[in-house]
């Protein structure tokens, strides 16, 4: 077996029953499984086998080593565990296993041999046989793989020359032949094509998306534009815009000149107190302002809030893309290390290269830009304009971070995953520029939207059970950036993105969204490409378990968003300000520059400028600046302790402010310390505990309840069918509810959460269970109706219980709420008090 | 809504003690109040936490400060009495400013209250905490007398008040003074005083023949040897040690002659498989001259034969070794390997006492009260004390490697034995058996390799000693608990402790209001009867040991924890040194939800047998008629708490 290793195996006998099984999306078929126990990608080819390898485990797997079998194909170099879980037969195919490594993603390969190590490049021989291969991937993976002495060195050999003329450094063209080698084959093409997307997220692509996330967020004065709809008026917006319901569109379409690149002011969330967000680039100076255009520009500016609005402008204080850059690359060749250059920093210089970085500086000083912004919108009824001169990076940044601090939905991840499509994707973050995946544009590069991840990350780190999403999953969605082959990032536009899609043969709908019926294979050259979120084709069911917590946030339920949230009293009274006021907020205070709308500054719009003479008396600037100040101050325990605390009553849209003290900002060690090779040199395969106890004990707590209200339901005659229907349907849905994006998306929280499969317990070598007394072990099921007259009674008893532990009254309801297990509501439901 | 939550925790948690029934519960949401109080009398407030950080400190969480602010006066502890009593004091809070209130001054505390905040400013904090107390004489401020109070817990005070015309009347820091330095002014230590009566006896926590036992000592290759009863043979020692069975008690006097102040090596703890050991010692008498002892070379070869897994002996010198080679001046040094055969010395690089005091003095600049953001992590690297940190932690994990892996038997000491060796020892054996990582192990843990092996506490920690500027005082213990803390952050579930247990074993340290940590070693608390004058920090801590339990501890006693000691995965202990700091307050009672969270499991798994025992009972009685019916299988709940 090992003898053949040296050929190439093509995949031949696979095509076909892979198609077949696509066609028919069933059967299991044991062929088609795989080639040498590597399960294939249709039309994946090995090129090279090396049996009894072992890959090193980071400290999130466990630590140790993992043997197993080592592959490498035109498209990635895989590890087969042994003795590993077989996947079903039937499944899906998967991009990517748990240990493998596309080979796009490898930055530099490097051998290491006795007392040696060496940089392969695809030209270079080697004059000794390698022990080690270290894999280093652009994600900041280090992949670590130790050959056994008995392998013939040739074919240790064999699988090194291969492996680095093979894989791909990024290069103009290179991309495009990674994801023909993924995507290209017919099969994987028309599978792509059969894929639905995910429905429980907004995409922000139709009109009527954008309609669902004003209803959502009770937003009222606003309507959709369609005036985009062509990209005619600014080629890097939406096609939808959000703009204020008094405007024309033939009005609007003046305005688009008085901004850089077109990218008028737009809505991107409201505060449930009120006041709205908007993204702008920066204003046209060297524009004629027309009367008539002002009054046009003054509404688009302000929104629905006539009194006050308050520019924030985002070049000054926060890093610049370069900055971003720079700071990345350093941090990446920190963390990173390097064996074969040994310039390795040495440990009792960590901690000041480390800061030598400025990565931590720029993370906390975007958190500190979105804090003023939440504490701004939180006062409400104002308009908060995010301003940068391109209005596609920072602005992006700094408007997802506020909803993420502010907006509970946007901590869960079909939330988050809509919040990335609004303020990213659609909104023309230029990810393929500033990924520079195609290389060609080195001095765009920068890396804003990983910046943008590891903000998240610390507000995750602070405040864990406020968010739905977990670590686990903002890493996915780190790494996949890093793989060439997803529709959501490889453009600059949504226009792109749209342009790439329809030359597919894919026809655009206006209000479903992309829906390709008909697959067209007379195009090999170009697969499509799929969007990112489309996680099956990436991890496992186990693997994206665990991208959401199992019990998610204590916060209460959420109160309905209709905007007008009304619960703050002290509010500070900035409401009766002089009609029209713009202040700019720059450095932490509040000014008011005459430039500000530029069209003020000039002749023309008398009235206003009137008014806004007044306002500048600045006798409003303290009104605003005590908001920051009151934000200050909440670091302080006198105001804060009042409302912090295990029992402190939680108002879900109080933003999540973090700690932005220095010892409070950490490394993202789980992400960019995880290829960290000299870090765990006395590790030891049983020292860590695996998985976290917490995920344990929480999937205990599910099964429990879902026991529980099974044991309630079989208390109860009526309910069991019933119960039954409902969890089928809902079952049912996330695969073939097509269009249950636009029809359901209005209660995002539940519906998400609902079809979450419940966690397996994974297997656990550290701790012997301990099992329940046989007794517990199989009760019947049913409740024969020859009990029923002793069942009022129990069922009152049982609803009493109930009561404590579930809030509804009676079983039924209570296994209701189980089922839908809505991420506020899970682990502490209303108690009926 | 989360009031709920809580009440619930708290319900079940009366409910797994006592009777499991539905009235037990409803009742606990009124006796919350109760149970803290309850809770609170014998903890007196000895963390003295002016912020105390919520997630270890749940108690002092918001919703007590409003009740306390209805008194004027502390909770005084049994035999705590007042004396002295000054208004209009002003406090000057580094992170709230000038706070005007009322000090109070008992023979235990200094409790300072500010009325005017809402909620009130509380800070009550135990005197023997301070470390030096100086009046501040300062020409702008005339009219004001102000005092510096620079605490051994990495905090600095200051008060001021209005200058006393009287010159008869003393000022209450004056008064502060006489009392938080109780040695120095012929007083009695308050825990001498203190009579608090625990359910639980702490001092009967440890005992070491029992500790011997457990670890399977005596056995064919060790005894038990009384020669040091009557702390003869060494007076830093136990009275109890472990010695290799065939060298005879008058041997090992000679033994104890070549190593200084005759600390032999001996047995702290064997591995139950291997048979390789950890001994301790201090270094051998080689001065200059390279002076040898037949004695000591066979003593050590007996150390090794008893490990039949092993030919050879790894010698751990903790110091640099330009530091045991200076040592042969004063008459010390270290083993050459010449005279031990088969014994490979190696050198930890560990510094000694004066570096580590000078490391932290600098790290409190840094931490308090104010931190640079700028530049903190280059600040914070210029202490080096992660990097101490670090080397600790990579010399013991070698020695549990050598131990674990080597199967080797290994000797541990630097100059005399009683800092880093015991650092050293007690942390390997903190990662080799799982015992020392539950509450009642660790507790042992400190009485054995600490207390009874005589590390010098009271004079490294200088209890009511107002010499402030002695040179013996040093961190060597809030080191091994800083790496003990590193070590629960990167094994979260392997302690059964918490970071709130060890944070109060830290703040008793310097308390004194238990005896456990006075006097230099075993034969000076003996002589002065400590443990039947004083109550035991085990004994408040046993008593109430849910506070200090680690909600996802797993028991996994068989397993040898090894840390990735890279200072890239180390971290500052930020709850310990920076917890004063009000903006370093964790966002989350994340450990409060853990315990919430284990409630829950007990309550549902409880009411999910009840209900199955209840349909399991009706449908035995009336046969399955709805056989047909789909039945869905149950998998029996794992348990692993």
């Amino acid at each position: 077996m090992l003898s053949g290793s040296k050929s190439t195996f093509k995949v031949r006998q696979m095509q076909p029953d892979m198609k077949e099984r696509m066609m028919t999306q069933s059967g299991g078929n044991a062929r088609s499984r795989d080639v040498l126990g590597l399960r294939c990608l249709p039309g994946e080819c090995v090129l090279q086998r090396v049996a009894m390898v072992r890959k090193k485990l980071s400290s999130r797997e466990g630590r140790g080593w993992l043997s197993g079998t080592l592959f490498c194909t035109h498209f990635r170099v895989a590890f087969v565990p042994q003795d590993g879980p077989k996947p079903p037969d039937n499944a899906d195919p998967v991009l990517l296993g748990d240990h493998d490594v596309a080979l796009a993603s490898i930055e530099k390969v490097v051998v290491v041999g006795p007392n040696r190590t060496k940089l392969v490049t695809p030209s270079s021989s080697l004059k000794f046989t390698p022990e080690e291969l270290l894999l280093y991937c652009r994600d900041m993976r280090v992949v670590c793989l130790l050959f056994d002495r008995l392998t013939p060195d040739s074919q240790v050999l064999q699988m090194t020359y291969t492996i680095a003329k093979t894989y791909q450094p990024l290069k103009p063209g290179s991309v495009l032949s990674f994801q023909n080698a993924a995507l290209g084959s017919v099969e994987m093409k028309q599978f792509l094509s059969n894929r639905c997307r995910e429905p429980q997220m907004n995409w922000f692509e139709s009109a009527l998306d954008w309609e669902q996330e004003l209803e959502r967020c009770g937003a009222v004065g606003w309507r959709v534009s369609g005036v985009n709809e062509r990209f005619e008026m600014a080629t890097s917006l939406p096609r939808f815009l959000v703009v204020p319901q008094k405007v024309l569109d033939t009005e609007l379409k003046k305005s688009f000149a008085h901004f850089s690149e077109g990218r008028i002011p737009r809505w991107s969330w409201r505060h449930p107190r009120g006041a709205d967000l908007l993204r702008m680039s920066s204003f046209q100076n060297n524009i004629y302002h027309e009367k008539d255009d002002i009054r046009n520009l003054e509404l688009v500016l302000f929104g629905g809030h006539s009194s006050l609005c308050v520019v924030v402008e985002l070049g000054e204080e926060l890093p610049s893309p370069p900055d971003v850059q720079l700071a990345h690359s350093r941090l990446r060749g920190l963390c990173l290390g390097d064996v074969s250059s040994s310039v390795t920093v040495p440990d009792d210089k960590w901690l000041s290269t480390l800061e030598s970085t400025h990565w931590l500086q720029y993370t906390r000083s975007c958190l500190r830009k979105a804090s003023e912004v939440c504490c701004l919108l939180r006062s409400g009824h104002l308009t908060v304009a995010l301003q940068e001169p391109e209005d596609r990076d920072l602005g992006a940044l700094v408007a997802s971070l506020v909803q993420v601090m502010c907006d509970p939905h946007c901590r869960t991840q079909m939330g988050f995953q809509g919040l990335v499509q609004k303020e990213w994707v659609t909104s023309g973050h230029r990810f393929c520029s500033r990924f520079n995946y195609h290389r060609d544009s080195d001095k765009d590069e920068a890396p804003v939207f990983l910046l943008f991840l590891d903000c998240v990350w610390q507000l995750w780190a602070q405040f864990p059970s406020r968010f739905q999403l977990t670590e686990d999953f903002l890493l996915a969605l780190h790494d996949s950036v890093h793989l060439p082959l997803f529709s959501t990032f490889l453009a600059n536009s949504q226009r792109e993105r749209l342009k790439r899609t329809q030359h597919l043969g894919q026809s655009y709908t206006r209000v479903e969204g992309w829906r390709d019926q008909t697959f067209d294979p007379g195009d090999p050259c170009d697969p499509p490409l799929p969007p990112v979120w489309d996680w099956d084709l990436q991890f496992s069911k186990e693997r994206q378990v665990a991208f959401t917590q199992p019990v998610a946030s204590s916060g209460p339920a959420p109160a309905l968003l209709n905007g007008n949230l009304n619960t703050n009293t002290d509010t500070l009274r900035i409401t009766d300000t002089i009609p029209g006021s713009v202040f700019l907020l720059s450095r932490g205070s509040f000014s008011c520059p005459p430039h500000l709308p530029p069209w003020r500054s000039g002749g023309g719009g008398g009235v206003y400028r009137k008014s806004h003479r007044r306002a500048l008396s600045s006798e409003h600037v303290p009104g605003l600046e005590r908001l920051l100040k009151a934000w200050a101050v909440a670091e302080f325990p006198h105001s804060f302790i009042s409302h912090s605390g295990p029992q402190g009553p939680l108002d879900p849209y109080e933003p999540l402010l973090p700690l932005l003290l220095g010892p409070c900002m950490s490394l993202w060690r789980q992400c960019y310390l995880r290829g960290a090779i000299h870090a765990q040199a006395f590790s030891h395969p049983l020292s860590a505990p695996q998985p976290h106890p917490v995920d344990r004990l929480s999937q205990e707590v599910l099964l429990l309840r879902t026991r529980l209200a099974q044991v309630s339901v079989s208390k109860d005659p009526p309910s069991p069918d019933t119960r039954r229907g409902t969890t089928g349907k809902r079952l049912i849905h996330p695969n073939l509810n097509h269009n249950a994006n636009n029809s359901t998306f209005l209660y995002p929280g539940p519906k998400a959460s609902a079809n979450a499969p419940p966690r397996t317990l994974p297997p656990s070598a550290n701790t012997p269970p301990r099992t329940l007394p046989p007794s517990a072990n199989a009760p019947p099921r049913t409740l024969p109706p020859s009990s029923s007259s002793a069942r009022p009674g129990a069922h009152r008893s049982a609803g009493k219980q109930h009561s404590f532990l579930f809030g509804p009254a009676s079983p039924a309801e209570a296994q209701t709420e189980e089922r839908t297990r809505a991420p506020h509501t899970q682990s502490k439901p209303p108690s009926a008090s | 809504m989360e009031k709920s939550g809580s009440i619930d925790s708290l319900g079940s948690k009366r409910s797994s003690s006592r009777q499991p029934s539905v009235d037990s519960l409803s009742s606990s949401s009124t006796s919350r109040s109760d149970r803290s109080a309850q809770v609170k009398a014998p903890s007196s407030e000895s963390t003295s936490s002016e912020f105390s950080p919520e997630r270890v400190k749940p108690k002092a969480a918001a919703k007590h400060v409003p009740r306390e602010s209805d008194k004027q006066e502390p909770q005084l502890l049994p035999n705590e009495t007042v004396q002295d009593l000054a208004k209009d004091v002003t406090y000057f809070c580094p992170f709230s400013g000038a706070l005007r209130g009322t000090v109070i001054v008992t023979n235990y505390r200094l409790f300072f209250k500010c009325m005017d905040r809402e909620p009130a400013f509380v800070l009550d904090l135990p005197l023997a905490v301070l470390s030096r107390v100086e009046k501040i004489v300062n020409a702008s401020t005339r009219g004001d007398v102000s005092y510096g109070m620079v605490c051994k817990d990495m905090r600095n005070l200051r008060f001021a008040h209005k200058h006393i015309d009287d010159t008869l009347r003393k000022s209450i820091f004056e008064v502060l003074m006489k009392f938080a330095f109780p040695v120095s002014n012929g007083l009695q230590i308050f825990a001498l005083q203190y009579g608090q009566v625990f359910p639980e006896n702490g001092w009967k926590v440890y005992d070491a023949l029992t500790e011997y036992k457990r670890q399977g000592i005596p056995n064919e290759s060790w005894r038990i040897t009384k020669v040091n009863d009557h702390y003869e043979l060494c007076d830093t020692y136990p009275s109890t040690l472990a010695v290799p069975v065939n060298i005879p008690d008058e041997e090992i006097r000679r033994v104890a002659a070549f190593r200084a102040k005759g600390r032999i090596p001996v047995l702290s703890w064997i591995h139950p498989e291997s048979q390789a050991t950890i001994t301790r010692c201090s270094q051998p008498m080689v001065g200059v001259n390279g002076k040898r002892s037949k004695e000591d070379e066979k003593y050590l070869q007996s150390i090794m034969d008893a490990n039949a897994q092993s030919h050879k002996l790894f010698i751990f010198d903790a110091r640099p070794s330009v530091n045991a080679a200076a040592n042969k001046m004063k008459g010390g040094g270290y083993e050459s390997e010449d005279a031990y055969q088969n014994a490979e010395l190696v050198f930890l690089d560990i510094h000694n006492i004066h570096v580590m005091r000078e490391s932290l003095r600098k790290l409190k600049d840094v931490v308090y009260p104010n931190i640079e953001d700028s530049h903190w992590l280059s600040n914070l690297e210029s202490t080096h004390w992660l990097e101490h940190i670090k080397l600790i932690m990579a010399g013991a994990l070698r020695i549990a490697d050598k131990v674990e892996s080597g199967k080797t038997s290994v000797v541990v000491h630097c100059s005399d034995g009683w800092d880093r060796t015991g650092q050293l020892t007690s942390l390997a054996m903190l990662m080799l058996d799982g015992y020392y990582r539950t509450v009642r192990g660790f507790e042992v843990l400190l009485e054995k390799e600490w207390l009874s092996f005589g590390h010098r506490f009271q004079t490294r920690i200088g209890h009511g000693d107002k010499n402030h500027t002695d040179a013996d005082r040093s961190p060597v213990f809030i080191q091994f608990m800083d790496c003990v803390w590193q070590l629960t952050r990167q094994f979260p579930a392997a302690f059964e402790f918490n970071e709130y247990f060890l944070v109060t074993i830290l703040d008793h340290l310097y308390s004194c209001l238990f005896g456990t940590f006075l006097c230099n070693s075993e034969q000076q608390r003996m002589k002065e009867e400590i443990p039947k004058k004083t109550v035991s920090l085990w004994s408040y801590v046993n008593s109430q040991v849910d506070d200090f339990t680690n909600p996802l501890y797993v028991n996994y006693s068989n397993h040898v924890l090894f840390p990735v000691v890279s200072l890239r995965h180390l971290e500052l202990w930020v709850g310990y040194y920076i917890r004063w700091n009000p903006r370093m307050r964790p966002q989350e009672p994340v450990h409060q939800r853990y315990k919430e969270l284990l409630a829950k499991r007990a309550e549902l798994q409880r009411r999910v047998e009840e209900l199955q025992r209840e349909v399991t009972n009706r449908s035995a009685s009336s046969s399955s008629e709805r056989a047909g019916s789909p039945t869905r299988s149950i998998t029996p709940v794992q348990t692993f708490i």
